[in-house]
């Protein structure tokens, strides 16, 4: 394929200011609207260097920003509820799926030889890629090998993992994101903030505004969300047409039939893999099922943990690229991808594996336990600063980097353990953030106070006497400082946790003091 | 291209040495089906109410002349006089071109040609095509999804490109899940390039989580149940 033949039409079948992002895109202009103007600082918000605190003040300050939260995390935690009431079968499938996963880890280096033979014989191509560059760089290097200029991609949190869309436009390559929410984020050069549902912090007005101002679009066209949805139907259409390649993510794969599953609402995960003659997928390595038996049982679960649904308007299974005539009958399939690559990424799996946070490779991104998590409903997906968010991303970015910059991740969590009772896949996120947190201790990441105040705790706990005697003081101080019940103010360091809650005062008698006479009386009995 | 998968695979192997991996002793069959669901109740009527619930319509033909009087009827609804589709031995209807050409429905036939010039072409032409039509392997009571399966004259854009899907499906090929049909038919999966499950008119949520239909694949599904 030469360059000239690839997707040359594209920017030129339509006005400049409805092409949509790219390096030929118009830059940024200054924006004269405040919506789409909040977006920079919004996309600001999470980068590194800005301390982790910070970021959970700016998202608790946000009052546009929890609303929406609330509204939609509420929603989606009662569509799961409902789902799973109404679906007979629902613990049995759960326990299934947790041993499917754990089955499928266990044996991951035999289920993706099996995958990759399979797959290779329907003429996949494979490419592994053990870090991040690595597979942003194979990506590249197939579209130039095929003459690509325009490649359209399907949600996936992966290709925000491993940073592609940079990647493929610092070698002049336009790429298009065809989720209408990543679409939404893309023109708005932000970060989405659900693994499910990317523009959570956004309200209609945003979208209009960014719609208006990057594509030309008139006042009818956003005048609903109905309208909106249509523009951006009929943009992205253009982009389907033209484009030579499409990019998506794998929500599963199978080993025995060398398949691909992918989950989309919308319809443009279909696009994406049917209209251009290249489709790149690219697969986390954890992300396999033995079986389409098996796949079957996490289908089930996976969109009523999601959204609620009894399954995806799409669930997509693509089994090597589109057959060719073979045979006597001479008759190949009428449409398809010519090519389909395959872009197995370890970029850190591989050292969760072999951690105490294995399990969390069981996981098959659902995001319910972002909706149910206290946490996430308040301070959103952006303040975790990771491509993954919510009780998930807690351990999933300290397990694919290392603590370092993620120490404080484990802390964002009241170990209230809402997340476990979600999971379709039913991991123990809790222990997993405990362990975390007992790594940052070991590993001093800690804050120094922590650690102090740890070290005096072990020292007085383990020495009855001394805990008794401080016991007892504690609470006599206690007594003497409280108002009606509760200790409104703290004195020294701990001032920070009355800030904005109060202390319950101390009992009148400590728990030995009562419990010793009880025990001694009950010896007298016996 | 083999040595860096060989070192992907060592570290695979070398981190399961050390893998803390809770409930990964088990044995298979990890799920059995449970054989009641398949069989009991009302399927057309379960079917149906799913579909419904997903703003999807259910028409109900027996003959070659019912279910061309319904295709013709849903596309007049929608204006279209055009349909890309299934070929009829795929669907399962034969003699049903000739009788839509009759009723004024002109088919748009297509093979989408593999070098990338031609490929555009084609596909900017289908885009304005009003109407698909296909048949379907099994429909699932559970969902109100129907499953299509590609092959030759079984092409994947009768189903995605047009803003219309009209299905054609048998009423003994109803399954109570997705998980029962994988398990009763597992040669499904590997038959073709593309096996899809369609549940109901595409959608989406993103903006305000408010429900939105049609956004990239067709905004309108009929499934026609045939005896």
């Amino acid at each position: 394929m030469s360059e000239s033949t690839s997707d040359g039409p594209a920017t030129q079948s339509h006005g400049a200011s409805a092409t949509p992002p790219g390096p030929t895109a118009p830059s940024h202009s200054a924006s004269p609207h405040s919506h789409a103007a909040a977006a920079h600082s919004h996309a600001d918000a999470h980068i590194a260097g800005v301390a982790f605190h910070t970021r959970i003040d700016t998202a608790l300050g946000d009052g546009k920003l929890r609303q929406a939260l609330s509204m939609a995390t509420g929603r989606l935690a009662a569509g799961r509820a409902s789902a799973f009431a109404a679906l007979p079968d629902a613990d049995a499938l759960r326990d299934a799926a947790q041993r499917i996963r754990a089955h499928t880890i266990a044996h991951l280096d035999r289920y993706l030889v099996e995958f990759t033979t399979n797959a290779e014989r329907l003429g996949c191509r494979i490419h592994w890629a053990e870090t991040a560059a690595d597979a942003a760089r194979a990506v590249v290097e197939i579209a130039q090998a095929s003459g690509v200029s325009l490649a359209v991609k399907s949600k996936s949190m992966l290709t925000e993992e491993i940073e592609l869309n940079g990647a493929l436009e610092s070698a002049g390559i336009r790429v298009v994101e065809t989720d209408l929410g990543e679409f939404v984020v893309q023109l708005a050069g932000d970060r989405p903030s659900h693994i499910i549902v990317p523009i959570v912090h956004r309200r209609r007005e945003y979208v209009a505004a960014l719609f208006r101002e990057k594509l030309g679009a008139t006042a009818d066209e956003v005048a609903t969300i109905a309208a909106m949805t249509a523009f951006a139907r009929k943009t992205l259409r253009d982009q389907f047409v033209n484009a030579g390649m499409g990019i998506s993510g794998v929500n599963l794969a199978v080993a025995d039939t060398g398949s691909l599953c992918l989950v989309t609402n919308e319809g443009n995960g279909r696009l994406t893999t049917t209209l251009p003659r290249v489709h790149v997928a690219l697969l986390g390595l954890e992300r396999i099922v033995p079986t389409s038996a098996d796949l079957g049982v996490i289908l089930q679960l996976l969109a009523r943990s999601a959204t609620g649904q009894a399954m995806p308007v799409y669930t997509n299974l693509l089994t090597g690229p589109r057959r060719r005539a073979s045979g006597s009958d001479g008759r190949g399939e009428p449409d398809g991808p010519d090519q389909l690559h395959i872009v197995i990424v370890d970029n850190g799996r591989t050292r969760l594996l072999g951690s105490e946070l294995a399990e969390i490779l069981y996981c098959v991104r659902c995001g319910a336990c972002l909706n149910i998590c206290p946490v996430f409903r308040h301070i959103g997906g952006h303040a975790y600063g990771g491509v993954y968010p919510g009780p998930v991303g807690s351990v999933v970015m300290p397990g694919l980097e290392g603590l370092g910059r993620w120490s404080e991740l484990p802390q964002a969590s009241s170990l209230c353990g809402a997340c476990r009772d979600v999971c379709p896949i039913r991991i123990d996120i809790p222990h997993l953030l405990l362990r975390l947190r007992a790594q940052a201790v070991r590993e001093s990441l800690a804050p120094a106070w922590l650690r102090l105040g740890m070290r005096v705790f072990a020292a007085v706990a383990t020495r009855p006497a001394i805990y008794r005697y401080l016991g007892n003081l504690v609470g006599r101080l206690g007594a003497a400082i409280a108002r009606d019940g509760w200790l409104t103010r703290l004195p020294g360091p701990l001032a920070a946790w009355t800030t904005s809650r109060d202390f319950p005062a101390p009992a009148a008698k400590s728990f030995t003091q009562s419990w010793r006479p009880k025990r001694r009386a009950d010896r007298t009995h016996t | 291209m083999t040595e860096v998968r060989d070192r992907v695979l060592g570290a695979v192997r070398d981190a399961l040495l050390r893998a803390e991996l809770p409930h990964s002793a088990c044995e298979r069959p990890f799920y059995v089906v449970p054989p009641e669901a398949a069989t009991a109740g009302d399927l057309v009527g379960q079917f149906t109410r799913a579909m419904v619930a997903l703003a999807g319509e259910v028409h109900h033909a027996n003959s070659l002349a019912t279910i061309s009087d319904a295709i013709a009827s849903i596309s007049s609804g929608y204006g279209a006089a055009s349909y890309l589709s299934w070929n009829e031995d795929a669907i399962g209807c034969a003699g049903l071109v000739d009788a839509l050409t009759s009723r004024g429905l002109r088919r748009v036939s297509y093979d989408l040609p593999f070098d990338q010039p031609g490929r555009h072409e084609r596909v900017r032409a289908l885009a304005e095509v009003g109407i698909g039509v296909t048949g379907a392997e099994a429909a699932l009571i559970d969902s109100g999804a129907v499953v299509l399966a590609s092959g030759p004259g079984r092409g994947r854009l009768a189903s995605l490109l047009p803003p219309v899907h009209i299905v054609l499906v048998k009423q003994d090929r109803m399954f109570a899940s997705l998980s029962a049909l994988l398990a009763a038919r597992p040669d499904l999966v590997a038959g073709g390039s593309n096996l899809v499950v369609i549940a109901g008119p595409s959608r989406t949520a993103d903006i305000e989580m408010t429900l939105t239909h049609g956004v990239h694949g067709p905004k309108h599904v009929h499934v026609i149940l045939i005896p």
